[in-house]
């Protein structure tokens, strides 16, 4: 009984969990767990945290990313909303997953930089922000950098081409054309504008507007 | 025995609230607060305070303590800060520093 670590059905524990023992959670965790043992999320546990173990087996509800140094099972019953990363990953039929996974060895190497600044995020927020905080800074990052990066490029491609046909002031502040920027580049686009200034067109209706119409040919 | 055991491998840091029982073996930092029995065994390192039911202390403990009941320092335990309690038990080599508050 005092072997393994059980973390009971009607507990709740916010923060930080670490440790090189083995442990089964039954109980409400929220924060991370981070231990070199087998972690083992009993069926009525929940738990929004981060999971870092040598092997991960869930038949609980988790929100928040698993990684695994060894590996990862999803039995019947497990109820995962997060990334899943491991060099193996069993899902078994009845377990729910929505996230990304990552099977292999490099997997298991990327979550311990990727569960640093979600530990530190993590333990002091709350309950529903965890999950999304801990997500947040481990993916959008590199999608808001290349985002960054690639806008700037777009709006001065942009600019130029349509300030020499247009009425736009040869040498605006560079703060009015980031303003105006945006807007222009949608009518533009309306227009058959700038080809970079792709992004938020497709986002509505082409594939909807094929659609209608060939539906409407075929009627 | 649905309890919650916090073994010897095992650190948690941060606040632990629960109906169950509790075993400290390993180490709690923060706050630990449940409604029946909390047993600090010995080379449990607790720095938090703990409110509780029946409290056994055989190791550790740096925090307030507030029992709904009693509270039984057994030998070898350490406890620094206050206790504040029904009945408490001193046990001998039990070491001690801080108020006891009786509520009588």
């Amino acid at each position: 009984m005092a072997e393994t670590n059980i973390i009971g059905r009607s507990s709740h524990i916010r923060g930080r969990i670490t440790g090189t023992a083995d442990l089964e959670i039954a109980g409400l965790v929220e924060g991370t767990v981070e231990i070199s043992g087998e972690l083992v999320v009993a069926a009525e546990g929940r738990i929004a945290a981060n999971l870092n173990a040598r092997r991960l087996v869930v038949r609980g509800a988790v929100k928040g990313d698993l990684s695994a140094t060894e590996a990862i099972v999803l039995e019947e019953g497990a109820r995962v909303v997060g990334d899943v990363r491991a060099p193996r990953i069993a899902i078994a039929p009845g377990a729910l997953l929505r996230g990304y996974v990552q099977t292999g060895q490099q997997a298991a190497a990327a979550p311990r930089a990727k569960a640093q600044p979600a530990a530190a995020a993590a333990p002091r927020t709350t309950n529903n922000v965890r999950p999304t905080a801990a997500a947040a800074p481990a993916r959008p990052a590199p999608a808001a950098s290349t985002a960054a990066t690639a806008r700037p490029a777009a709006a001065q491609a942009a600019a130029p081409s349509r300030s020499t046909p247009a009425r736009t002031a040869p040498a605006p502040a560079p703060v009015s054309s980031n303003h105006t920027g945006p807007a222009r580049t949608t009518s533009g686009n309306a227009g058959g504008g700038g080809a970079k200034a792709g992004p938020p067109a497709p986002t509505v209706p082409v594939l909807k507007k094929g659609a209608r119409g060939t539906l409407q040919k075929r009627r | 025995m649905a309890s919650t055991i916090i073994g010897a491998g095992i650190t948690i840091e941060g606040e632990i609230t629960t109906d169950d029982e509790v075993v400290v073996q390993g180490t709690v930092r923060g706050k630990l607060t449940a409604k029946d029995a909390v047993t600090i065994e010995s080379g449990a390192v607790v720095e938090a305070d703990i409110v509780g039911g029946p409290l056994a202390v055989a190791g550790s403990v740096t925090g307030n303590i507030h029992s709904s009941d009693r509270v039984d320092l057994q030998p070898g335990a350490r406890v620094v800060g206050n206790v504040k309690a029904t009945r408490i038990t001193i046990a001998d080599g039990a070491q001690f520093k801080g108020n006891v508050d009786m509520d009588v």
